[in-house]
């Protein structure tokens, strides 16, 4: 678990959106592919793909389905909406399009492509900063974590005091946010906090 | 040298030399003046026999009411009136004349010393009459045709009169003196049609006349025109106001009226001098940066130079408030979080707090935030104090704030505010 690594891509992810690039890699790592997931998971990212040295074919380019299935689809789905969440075995929509990303079998050639968001002409992602250090790290326990999230400092970490900050915490149930973990009551190590 | 002269300097006095007096500060620490070793009080105390002397001099300055001033007084006024009077100096204590009361020497003062045998239409109240101060019987009807004409005529006969009060001209008439008198009768007609008591008739006379009479209006007279030098000078026509051509025009370009502009606070913050070398020499000119606000979520920032030094300022002002733009409010006293903005080498940081915590920042960010609206707020400005720098900078933080609703929306998660949902939706 490489804070260094970490924070190489907080940076990366910060000047990616000052540069408004739509798609960028960062290196493979299981702490990565965490944080990443809980990133998309708060809508700071579009997609979080494991691919090769070239960029995953975006969805435009991928293989769609036929016009007539689509609008087949858009009629099953008028009467039945449940549908759109199929059972297991069962799809009335249709068999759905699948696409299978190329991965290199040596890791050491896989990347992590991230989609990057924007909005009104401004990126969704503009800070990102670790709070735990390489040579210093942060652990804390939920009642922390519920001052933190309530704006005030606790444990020598500031308040979330921007609008629409989020903090991560690598806890024994995964990566979380910080206001699911003061939920859950659990605490952990802080990773790093964006907004 | 002897061995004796420093015995004798050691066991001889020297009555000349004075002691030093032993100082309790020999040295000051600070700036600030010593406090005195005694201190005094706030007034000065009052003794017995000070009072005594007091006593005398109110006595002396406001006297009592001798008996022959009595009798005068007797004279002029009714019994009921000296015991008002009576009891009115006895509620005021001489010694608190003498001691606490002062005479306004104001153009406005009003004039006390009176002997109150007039009507002043400032400070007493109109003269009024009752109904019941009407003799006789009250009845009255709409007049008819004749009963009006009657009126009217005899109503504008008194109005003549007045117009004419050596009688109205008569045999041959030069063609002005004629055009005059018959705009006259023509005003004293029109005012008699207009008069009420062409309008009722009543068999007692004293009714209709107190139709005419103002002390039964229930309209106040109006007030008399106070003509002195202060109030001439003071007095302010409206031709008089000079029209600013670039008012004029900011004002086309918001689309407000006069009074909208006058609601707007402006300030200006900084002024100082630039120069422009040219080959011909150096140009002075002053530099003006203003700010305007509307102290409800609008704030500008403008700026302007001249040579002349009113010219830039008004330069700048018009520039603040075309420059004003909106600022995002929470709860209509702070800010939707903390904010950073960079200007140059100037780094401002804003803080939103909570109700009741006021403005704590620098006098250029509290000028800004009292004009636009925010009544709680903190502030950092960690590097460059440039004023210029910093005014710029908390300008363009608190425009462009970003608002939560288009955070939610722009990571796609849905928001809803709580706050309408908490104690009965009461708070805010």
């Amino acid at each position: 678990m490489s804070l260094v690594n970490l924070a190489h891509v907080c940076s990366h992810l910060q000047n990616a959106s000052k540069a408004r690039l739509g798609v960028t890699s960062i290196p493979v790592s299981k702490l990565h592919v965490r944080l990443m997931l809980g990133l998309q998971k708060e809508g700071f990212l579009s997609s979080v793909t494991l691919g090769g040295t070239t960029p995953p074919k975006p969805f435009i380019l991928q293989k769609q389905p036929h016009p007539e299935e689509l609008e087949k689809m858009a009629d099953t789905l008028k009467e039945e909406p449940w549908n759109a969440y199929p059972v297991e075995r069962q799809n009335p929509l249709g068999k759905e399009k699948v696409h299978v990303e190329h991965v290199p079998s040596n890791p050491a050639r896989r990347r992590l492509w991230l989609g990057l968001k924007y909005w009104n002409n401004e990126p969704v992602l503009r800070n990102m900063k670790l709070i735990s250090k390489p040579t210093r790290r942060i652990w804390l326990n939920s009642e922390d974590l519920g001052k933190i999230t309530r704006s005030r400092e606790a444990g020598f970490v500031k308040g979330l005091t921007h609008p629409g900050e989020c903090m991560f915490v690598t806890t024994d149930r995964g990566i979380l946010e910080a206001r699911e973990c003061v939920e859950r009551r659990i605490g952990g190590m802080v990773l790093c906090r964006v907004w | 040298m002897s061995v004796c002269r420093p015995a004798r300097c050691l066991f001889s006095k020297t009555p000349s030399l004075p002691k030093p007096t032993p100082l309790h500060h020999p040295r000051s620490f600070h700036t600030t003046l010593p406090r005195p070793a005694r201190r005094r009080p706030h007034y000065p105390n009052i003794k017995a026999s000070d009072l005594a002397l007091l006593n005398a001099a109110a006595e002396e300055s406001y006297p009592k009411y001798s008996t022959s001033e009595t009798d005068l007084l007797r004279k002029k006024y009714t019994p009921s009136q000296i015991a008002a009077i009576k009891a009115a100096e006895s509620a005021i204590d001489p010694r608190d004349l003498l001691t606490q009361g002062q005479r306004r020497t104001d153009p406005w003062q009003l004039s006390y010393e009176d002997d109150l045998a007039e009507v002043d239409p400032v400070t007493d109240h109109a003269p009024k009459l009752k109904p019941s101060d009407i003799k006789g019987p009250k009845d009255f009807r709409e007049a008819n045709m004749v009963e009006r004409d009657e009126a009217i005529a005899q109503i504008a006969n008194e109005n003549l009169a007045k117009m004419y009060p050596n009688g109205v001209p008569e045999g041959q008439l030069s063609p002005e003196e004629h055009r005059k008198l018959e705009e006259a009768i023509e005003v004293a007609m029109a005012q008699a049609a207009m008069d009420p008591r062409t309008v009722y008739y009543s068999s007692n006379p004293k009714a209709v006349e107190s139709l005419a009479d103002p002390r039964h209006s229930v309209v106040l007279p109006d007030l008399p025109r106070i003509e002195n030098r202060v109030a001439r000078q003071t007095r302010r026509l409206s031709t008089e106001e000079e029209e600013d051509p670039r008012q004029k025009q900011l004002l086309k370009y918001l689309g407000w009226d006069k009074e909208k502009l006058r609601s707007i606070r402006v300030k200006t913050l900084i002024v100082h001098g630039v120069t422009n070398q040219t080959r011909m020499g150096k140009i002075r000119s002053l530099y003006y940066l203003t700010i305007a606000g509307n102290q409800d979520g609008l704030l500008g920032v403008g700026e302007g130079k001249s040579v002349e030094p009113e010219e830039g300022r008004k330069q700048s002002v018009m520039a603040a408030i075309r420059n004003m733009r909106p600022v995002p409010r929470y709860e209509n006293r702070t800010i939707y979080g903390d904010l950073e903005k960079k200007v140059g080498a100037t780094k401002v940081l804003l803080c939103s707090r909570p109700p009741g915590f006021g403005l704590r920042t620098q006098h250029l960010i509290f000028e800004m935030a009292r004009a636009a609206g925010l009544q709680d707020l903190a502030a950092r400005v960690p590097r460059s104090r440039n004023k210029m720098n910093v005014i710029k900078a908390t300008w363009e933080a608190l425009t462009s704030q970003k608002l939560p609703d288009e955070i939610a929306r722009a990571r796609g998660k849905k928001l809803v505010d709580v706050r309408k949902v908490y104690y009965g939706g009461s708070v805010y």
